[in-house]
């Protein structure tokens, strides 16, 4: 194996011999042309790491070879050492002007050359090793891209599919993270005796750690709602299962309401979530008045038996409920006014009728509010229609 | 842009924080927060967050865990001067009623 391969170019035949004694004793391949033309030809079948050219030659000169070299995008990475005269017409400025890594003086000792050639080589290697490392680096970035557009899919694939109906519900959503993936989440689950029980959720952070903790939280939700029980009871069991399996500044905030169709009562716990919206009669779109489901209380996951506190409500047939995440209303415009849930209220009185086409609406009405900045944080929204 | 600021207060640490307190100032509170406990071992800290803007649901984590750490430390962590845009967030969480929130800096030290 040679230490690599060097290019001299030299009219000259008696430099071209010597310099390419000593290259060989140090361990290096050889080439050997004897004007710019030619050496392009040698290039044709094999690329040197390293050239040494004389500037002044019959034929193609050094100043106009160094600078097809350093023009040519897949040549310009060799190393150009330039061997010249330093008589006025060639200077070392010039020659580095030209493109050129380096020059060398005539007459030269070849002690010179070669220590030359051996510090060019070092800089060779590390810009190989460099190379590679950026060739390992884009690779890495490649799959991590890669792996959360798969995580991004999977997480989609916990929301409910859409066109979402229940017995006697109709819903869909608007899901956007911020980075990819979210910690943001939504659930509905038709219970067995009829009733509806309802998650939205945002789990504090965004990206990766969020996003595992959301299914976190969906998951410890299903759990705690399949039995039947009620809201409180399953606050609890969440509040607990997050508690005990996040660090201590990991939490969600959350709303989850149980609605049982056949009485349109409603029971629901506010977890330091923002209060949904709740329109009488809004699923038949047109002017309404919105109002909050007050409530508030814990994060769940701060502290195992922390209290929660439940209350209730009316959810009579057409009647619609906008659950949303912060990330909605916490919009900020350039004179530093938010969006709010006030805003978000004063939206909800007139929404267009189907859920589809109120969802839109809001989404870019919070949207416009900042134009064109995007959501800072996770958004999500959820519309749900009682039939 | 946050500033955070810190001071010795005779056997109390007191965290002054102004500013926007979200997702992308968490970490070098945290910071700030982890080396004040280390360093004093505080039996009383108070943050004080009348230059609070806003708070995300991060910053309130930050304060959860500041919390807890001081617990471990057998000492105790008050808040003060919580501005009413603060004051609503922490409303809406029940977070009033999990920390001890005083006025001003000075009732906060002295604990009454």
């Amino acid at each position: 194996m040679s230490k690599g391969i060097v290019l001299v170019v030299d009219d000259e035949a008696q430099i071209r011999d010597i310099l390419g004694f000593y290259l060989k004793r140090a361990g290096y391949q050889v080439l050997t042309a004897e004007n710019g033309n030619e050496a392009l030809e040698v290039m044709g079948k094999v690329q040197p790491d390293l050239i040494l050219s004389d500037l002044r030659m019959p034929g193609m000169a050094g100043d106009e070879f160094c600078r097809i070299i350093k023009g040519g995008p897949e040549t310009r990475d060799i190393y150009f050492v330039l061997v010249s005269a330093m008589d006025g017409s060639a200077t070392k400025i010039g020659g580095l002007n030209l493109g050129a890594d380096d020059m060398i003086a005539k007459p030269f000792h070849a002690q010179e050359v070669m220590a030359k050639v051996e510090s060019a080589f070092r800089i060779i290697g590390m810009q190989k090793e460099i190379k590679r490392q950026n060739l390992e680096l884009t690779g890495f970035q490649d799959r991590m891209t890669t792996e959360l557009a798969i995580a991004a899919r999977l997480q989609m694939g916990l929301l409910p599919s859409l066109p979402g109906a229940a017995p006697g519900f109709r819903y869909t959503h608007r899901y956007l993270p911020a980075e990819g993936i979210g910690g943001d989440i939504y659930s509905i689950v038709p219970l067995v005796d009829g009733s509806l029980a309802l998650l939205i959720a945002d789990v504090s952070g965004h990206g990766v750690t969020a996003a595992l903790i959301s299914a976190m939280v969906k998951t410890s939700f299903e759990s705690h709602v399949r039995p039947g029980g009620n809201p409180l009871s399953w606050a609890v069991g969440m509040n607990r299962d997050l508690a005990r399996n996040t660090l201590s500044e990991q939490f969600a905030t959350a709303f989850l309401a149980r609605i049982d169709p056949s009485t349109g009562a409603m029971q629901y716990v506010v977890a330091g979530h923002v209060g949904p919206i709740h329109i009488p009669n809004g699923a038949q779109g047109g002017l309404h008045r919105p109002h909050v489901l007050a409530g508030h209380g814990f994060m769940l996951g701060i502290e195992e038996d922390l209290p929660f506190e439940e209350k209730s409500a009316k959810f009579d047939h057409g009647d619609r409920l906008v659950l949303f995440t912060d990330g909605l209303v916490e919009v900020e415009r350039e004179d530093r006014k938010l969006l709010g849930e006030d805003g978000l209220l004063r939206l909800c009185a007139e929404l267009p009728q189907s859920e589809e086409a109120a969802s839109d609406f809001l989404v870019n009405a919070a949207k416009s509010f900042n134009d064109p900045a995007p959501f800072v944080d996770d958004v999500t929204l959820v519309i749900l229609d009682r039939v | 842009m946050l500033n955070i600021q810190t001071h010795q207060e005779g056997n109390a640490s007191v965290v002054t924080i102004q500013g926007k307190v979200n997702f992308e100032v968490t970490a070098q509170l945290r910071d700030v927060i982890r080396d004040t406990v280390t360093t004093h071992q505080p039996k009383l800290m108070v943050i004080n967050l009348e230059g609070v803007t806003f708070i995300d649901s991060s910053g309130l984590g930050l304060l959860v865990a500041a919390r807890n750490s001081v617990d471990k430390n057998n000492g105790k962590l008050h808040l003060c001067g919580l501005p009413a845009q603060v004051k609503k967030t922490f409303d809406q969480t029940n977070l009033t009623n999990y920390f001890s929130i005083f006025a001003t800096e000075q009732d906060a030290l002295r604990g009454a």
